[in-house]
């Protein structure tokens, strides 16, 4: 078995929505508490091996980046673990601790937030290789256009503003960024969806080569299933905060389990699905504030049955590295799950 | 407006518009001659190189192109009005309230100090006189539309309690809070998952195909283009390089850069492989080659090239920039 470089067991976060004074006085007069906890992460178990893409898949707000951010080092977790190389996150401490934090780069979704406005690209991404000894003062400017050059920007643009800068154009300063400090596991969040086909076939090249040339890790945020299908070894789904299917790309993608996933693979863009009419979801979206008992997905499920509303189904091995936390595994005969679950078009 | 039966079916038409920005470096061209017009209930997919002007056009029709970048050329008719002969205090009353953008990156609608509340609120305060009990329903409604669950107490937040996608769905929402007649879409959806993804599309779908709005979807995902779009335009160096109806342009196209696009999807690679790449990079907005600005990197270039290649005009309004366009054998290649 291939070592395993990074380890997510049994990780929750909560995030407390702080009551505001109003709320505070209105509790303290007897009213309901308003204190409102967003479950992003429930008990979610991830193993990546050296070497691996993971890619990372789920709706929208269902606690992608957090597990991202936790994983990086970036966010402690409410509880579990992460261990990376075998050794526990945070009972890291200084020097090793920073050294971790360096050897994992995460490039975010809005490069918007995460680029100081008031910095040239020259300091954006010279500056840390710089300060953490991995290059001389003199070299830095050469390392930055060399960098510009590998994510297809021009080095002339090396002192530029990022405002100066397209979406696109911004997206790849992130990953120049993060490239800089020469990371051994990267952590891409939603880090190539700004990017137009042509230069999202240069990064996920890029991404290729580096991964042969460097053996980097990577966990892959995306909502974009073509490009997962393309580059990922392993696909993992998530659904309001937990795990619910996860096996190699090959079996996502042809045998999907989970009904969640048979309905994002139903939905997915096509160059030659034209002229569609979309359909708006079936049922209520949940809410992380107040998510459905059972399974998360019982709501929007076609297939759900009584159980679904009470019992929480676990991630269960149906072999080969692929697993899937629904009740229908249990039942004697399955459903055929190629349907999509969006309801009745409105038009 | 001599013939008001044609003129009321356009609601934008946009001819050979140029925003340039002077920078010390010199003048970057990033609008440098584009016209197109949407009609009411069509829907255009904009698509095209990153750095190739979408946003800036998008940013010129509505009029939030902020200095050291300005108009020079071109005009810009909102159902007749010349938008770029509007005064500041017209373009604000028609932005937001008839013409509404949806950015790129969220946080350029949202304020991060304000909860969606007040956001969504004093949009709808501004532009109309209801009461603020009617504004608050309104924008619970149009949460409740882009999927976002328990909306009464959820618009309570403030944006950073959010995840990505979600503040790109609130900024979808104040964008349709007023049902404009026109909309500017900067790739919406690409922060969202397939199925909510559907979801926005078909609350889209309905306003155009219902209430006859004009909607420009700037995306590099040509799978949603395919799926959503009339007409598509595909800009290359600050033009529209072809222009047509989506199965023209996507079955057969003319200009080589749109086949390296669709070449370049992952959809039309094998799974593991390096993608097809278009050889080279973007030129630098400062340094365009001469002539044909895609020549450096096109497979097709002949002599003829080094000059400006104009428009051809085809049938239903198909417009390609080139003077070696593929052959339908070509083009799927
Ligand atoms: N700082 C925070 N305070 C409060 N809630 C938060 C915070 N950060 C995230 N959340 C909530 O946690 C949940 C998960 O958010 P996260 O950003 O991880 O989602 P995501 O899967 O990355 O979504 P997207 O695809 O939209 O980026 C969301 O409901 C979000 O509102
Ligand atoms: N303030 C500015 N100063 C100088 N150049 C600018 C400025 N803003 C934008 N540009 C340039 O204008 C060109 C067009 O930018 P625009 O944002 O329209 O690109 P885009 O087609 O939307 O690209 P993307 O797909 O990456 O978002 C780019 O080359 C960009 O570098
Ligand atoms: S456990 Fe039940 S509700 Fe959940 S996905 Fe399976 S069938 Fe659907
Ligand atoms: S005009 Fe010439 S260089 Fe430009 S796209 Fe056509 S063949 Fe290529
Ligand atoms: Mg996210
Ligand atoms: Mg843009």
């Amino acid at each position: 078995m291939s070592e395993i470089f990074a380890e997510a067991r049994n990780v929750s976060k909560r995030f407390t929505h702080e009551p505001d004074f109003a709320e505070r006085i209105a509790s303290k007069l007897g009213a309901v508490s308003t204190r409102k906890v967003v479950h992003a992460l429930d008990g979610v178990d991830l193993t990546i091996e050296k070497g691996e893409v993971v890619g990372l898949v789920g709706e929208s707000g269902c606690g992608k980046s957090t597990l991202g951010r936790i994983i990086a080092g970036m966010i402690p977790a409410t509880e579990g673990d992460v261990l990376v190389k075998g050794e526990k996150r945070d009972s890291l401490r200084g020097q090793a601790a920073r050294e971790a934090r360096l050897k994992t780069q995460i490039i975010f979704q809005d490069p918007m937030s995460s680029l100081n406005p008031r910095k040239r690209v020259l300091d954006i991404v010279g500056e840390a290789p710089v300060a953490h000894g991995l290059i001389k003062r003199g070299e830095k400017r050469k390392l930055v256009e060399d960098l510009l050059e590998t994510v297809g920007l021009d080095p002339s643009m090396t002192d530029r503003y990022p405002h100066q800068f397209s979406g696109g154009q911004r997206q790849r300063l992130g990953i120049a960024r993060a490239l800089a400090v020469k990371p051994e596991f990267l952590v891409c969040d939603e880090s190539i969806a700004a990017l137009d086909i042509s230069i999202q076939a240069q990064v996920i090249n890029l991404f290729m080569d580096l991964r042969k040339s460097f053996d980097l890790t990577y966990l892959f945020i995306s909502h974009d299933l073509g490009v997962v299908n393309h580059i990922a070894d392993r696909v993992v789904i998530m659904y309001l905060g937990r795990v619910v299917e996860s096996g190699r790309v090959e079996d996502i993608f042809e045998r999907p389990n989970h009904p969640y996933t048979a309905a994002l693979l139903a939905e997915v863009p096509s160059i030659d699905k034209r002229h569609r009419t979309f359909t708006t979801i079936k049922g209520e979206i949940p809410s992380p504030v107040s998510p459905p008992s059972g399974c998360h997905f019982h709501p929007r499920c076609p297939h759900a049955f009584e159980r679904c509303r009470i019992e929480r189904p676990a991630l269960v091995d149906l072999g080969g590295r692929h697993q899937s936390a629904c009740h229908l595994n249990e039942l004697p005969e399955r459903p055929d799950f190629n349907m999509s679950i969006q309801g009745e078009g409105r038009v | 407006m001599s013939n008001p039966s044609e003129t009321s079916e356009i609601v934008l038409e946009v001819t050979d518009l140029k925003t340039h920005f002077a920078t010390p470096a010199g003048e970057v061209k990033s609008v440098d001659g584009v016209s197109f017009s949407v009609r009411r209930g069509e829907i255009l997919g904009l698509v095209g190189e990153s750095g190739s002007g979408k946003s800036i056009t998008g940013f010129s029709i509505i009029g939030l192109v902020d200095p050291p970048g300005r108009n020079v050329g071109g005009s810009i008719l909102f159902k007749g009005e010349d938008l770029l002969a509007a005064s500041e205090k017209q373009l604000r009353t028609l932005r937001g309230n008839r013409i509404a953008m949806i950015f790129q990156d969220p946080m350029m609608t949202l304020n991060p100090v304000l909860s969606v509340k007040t956001h969504m609120v004093e949009t709808v305060l501004a532009h109309e006189s209801v009461s603020r009990a009617e504004a608050l329903r309104r924008s619970i409604e149009a949460l409740r539309m882009v999927g976002i669950s328990q909306p009464e107490t959820r618009i309570e937040s403030y944006p950073h309690e959010f995840s990505g996608g979600m503040r790109q769905r609130v900024a979808i929402a104040i964008a349709l809070l007023h049902k404009p007649d026109l909309i500017i879409a900067d790739e919406p959806t690409t922060a969202l998952d397939v199925t909510i993804q559907s979801q926005i599309l078909s609350e889209v779908q309905v306003l155009c195909r219902e209430l006859g709005m004009g909607l420009i979807w700037i995306s590099h995902d040509l799978g949603v283009v395919a799926g959503l779009a009339d007409r598509i335009a595909v800009m290359y160096a600050g033009r529209i390089v072809e222009q047509g109806d989506v199965d023209q342009i996507l079955d057969r196209p003319k200009h080589p850069y749109t086949a390296g696009l669709i070449g370049s999807a992952p959809a039309a690679n094998r799974r593991g492989e390096r993608l097809t790449q278009i050889r080279g990079s973007a030129p630098h907005p400062l340094r365009r080659p001469e002539g044909c600005a895609f020549r450096t990197r096109c497979d097709f270039s002949t002599d003829a090239c080094l000059q400006e290649p104009t428009e051809t005009i085809g049938a239903a309004d198909y417009r390609w920039r080139c003077f070696n366009p593929l052959g339908a054998t070509e083009a799927t290649s």
